[in-house]
């Protein structure tokens, strides 16, 4: 509370057996952009920045295993793209991180493996690149270049939905299955003399992945 | 052994102490200067001899003691205390520190403390008084003792304390009494019979004493006895502390 970030940060490294370092107090106080606040004390920093100094206690004794429960919450997003960075650094350098977060953003943003955890119960542990090639899904949506009154018969073996107006056509497929049969259904539409003026495909976040996962348990 | 955590721990706590050394060293030193002239200069004067000592001088090993007791329980009590009150224990609970590491950064740094504030206030009575140190060593080990033990008291208090109030309790109603009538300012030789009995099972008295002698060789008390009372009560701290952090008392509850 009352002391400087420069003390409290050298007695952490202290405290878990490492020799005193000036220089990697240095590094590591940089990393988290607090080197201009080293002689400030504890007290007088922002909520944002005393979240920095915990994460620089626990950088400065060089861990191999790093826990990071919410280290983003409530800092804001130039703060919070800093942070991800040094997220990203330290996994470079070998460190394991195990990040706990509400924001799914900040999970696929860095995760190499993502854990879901409702209620308690761990619901999976995954890959996030296979997470999503399993769990995702992929949105294709067509714009009609003349609406429609309703869905033509003859797609009826695609699963198709059409938007109120008519002009747009949205089709949904499973993230892993190659091209999700968007080649027939597009030659399907030629064939029927459906025309369209614009194509946007789009894949589930992880955010979607995770809201559909732990909705299914309840 | 975990030098590395035990020198973080001391250093840390010898910060605090020059973070605020109005409060850590002027603030005694003035109070202490203020008894000299009050009891050594004014009334003092006025006064005769005690063992062949003049009340100045007599009086100046129990005001380095009563200074010293009240310091060191302090020091290590707040030490710890503060850690406790602001969640930052959890860090030293979960670093790779044994509880004889821990006891010796807090207790180390306190009763350094202390050792330096009764040397200053050695230093600063030669203004005020003329006085002679017989035995130096013994002098200097009474120091560290005391100094050490009643750390190690008040890092206890420290830890059993769960609000500020409660850790000035101890010092403010039961140390400084034990002191003031303890043979801080009178010799217990001066007292009637029955309170010199009395006067007896106040553990201050043995300190005083023993303290005392190192200086003019005079004392109400052996001063093999004191040493012994000084060791026993060393010894009992050491205890309480072993079984606080076996059993986690007030500090993982």
């Amino acid at each position: 509370m009352f002391e400087t970030v420069w003390a409290t940060v050298n007695f952490s490294r202290g405290l878990f057996g490492k020799p005193c370092s000036a220089a990697r107090v240095e590094e590591v106080l940089r990393a988290v952009s607090l080197w201009d606040k080293r002689n400030a004390k504890i007290m007088m920093l922002s909520g944002g920045m005393k979240r920095r100094v915990m994460i620089a206690k626990a950088l400065s004794h060089d861990p191999m295993i790093l826990f990071l429960d919410e280290p983003t919450a409530g800092v804001d997003v130039e703060l919070r793209r800093g942070m991800w960075n040094m997220v990203r650094e330290l996994r470079t350098s070998g460190v394991t991180i195990i990040l706990t977060t509400h924001y799914i953003e900040e999970a696929e943003e860095m995760a190499d493996r993502v854990g879901v955890i409702n209620n308690g119960q761990i619901l999976l542990v995954e890959d996030t690149a296979t997470l999503m090639r399993k769990f995702g899904k992929r949105r294709l949506q067509i714009q009609l270049q003349a609406p429609l009154p309703s869905i033509p018969a003859a797609l009826g073996n695609f699963e198709l939905e059409l938007s109120e107006n008519g002009n747009e056509l949205g089709y949904t497929f499973d993230a892993q299955s190659e091209g999700g049969g968007v080649a027939s259904l597009l030659r399907r539409l030629g064939e029927l003399g459906i025309e369209f003026k614009d194509l946007h495909s789009s894949e589930s976040s992880l955010e979607e992945i995770f809201v559909n996962l732990v909705s299914k348990r309840r | 052994m975990n030098v590395h955590a035990i020198r973080a721990i001391y250093g840390f706590e010898l910060s605090r102490w020059f973070r605020t050394l109005g409060q850590s060293i002027a603030s005694p030193i003035i109070s202490t200067s203020l008894y000299f002239v009050v009891f050594g200069a004014a009334i003092g004067a006025r006064m005769g001899t005690i063992d062949g000592v003049s009340y100045g001088a007599f009086i100046l090993p129990g005001l380095i003691m009563l200074n010293l007791l009240n310091e060191s329980i302090s020091n290590a009590s707040f030490g710890i205390y503060m850690p406790k009150f602001a969640g930052t224990i959890y860090e030293v609970l979960s670093a790779p520190v044994s509880a004889l590491e821990v006891v010796i950064g807090y207790v180390g740094a306190a009763a350094t403390k202390s050792v330096l504030l009764g040397l200053l206030i050695l230093a600063t009575a030669r203004l005020f008084v003329d006085y002679n140190i017989d035995h130096p060593f013994l002098m200097l080990t009474f120091l560290i003792l005391t100094a050490l033990t009643f750390s190690l008291f008040g890092f206890i208090i420290g830890i059993w304390a769960d609000g500020f109030e409660k850790l000035q309790v101890i010092p403010l109603m039961i140390v400084t009494p034990l002191t003031f009538l303890g043979g801080s300012f009178y010799s217990i030789k001066m007292l009637p019979p029955v309170w010199q009995k009395i006067t007896l099972l106040n553990p201050v008295v043995y300190l005083i004493s023993g303290f005392r002698w190192s200086f003019y060789g005079v004392s109400d008390i052996g001063v093999v006895t004191s040493l012994f009372m000084i060791l026993a009560f060393l010894v009992a701290c050491l205890v309480t502390a072993w079984w606080i952090f076996k059993t986690g008392y007030r500090l993982k509850s």
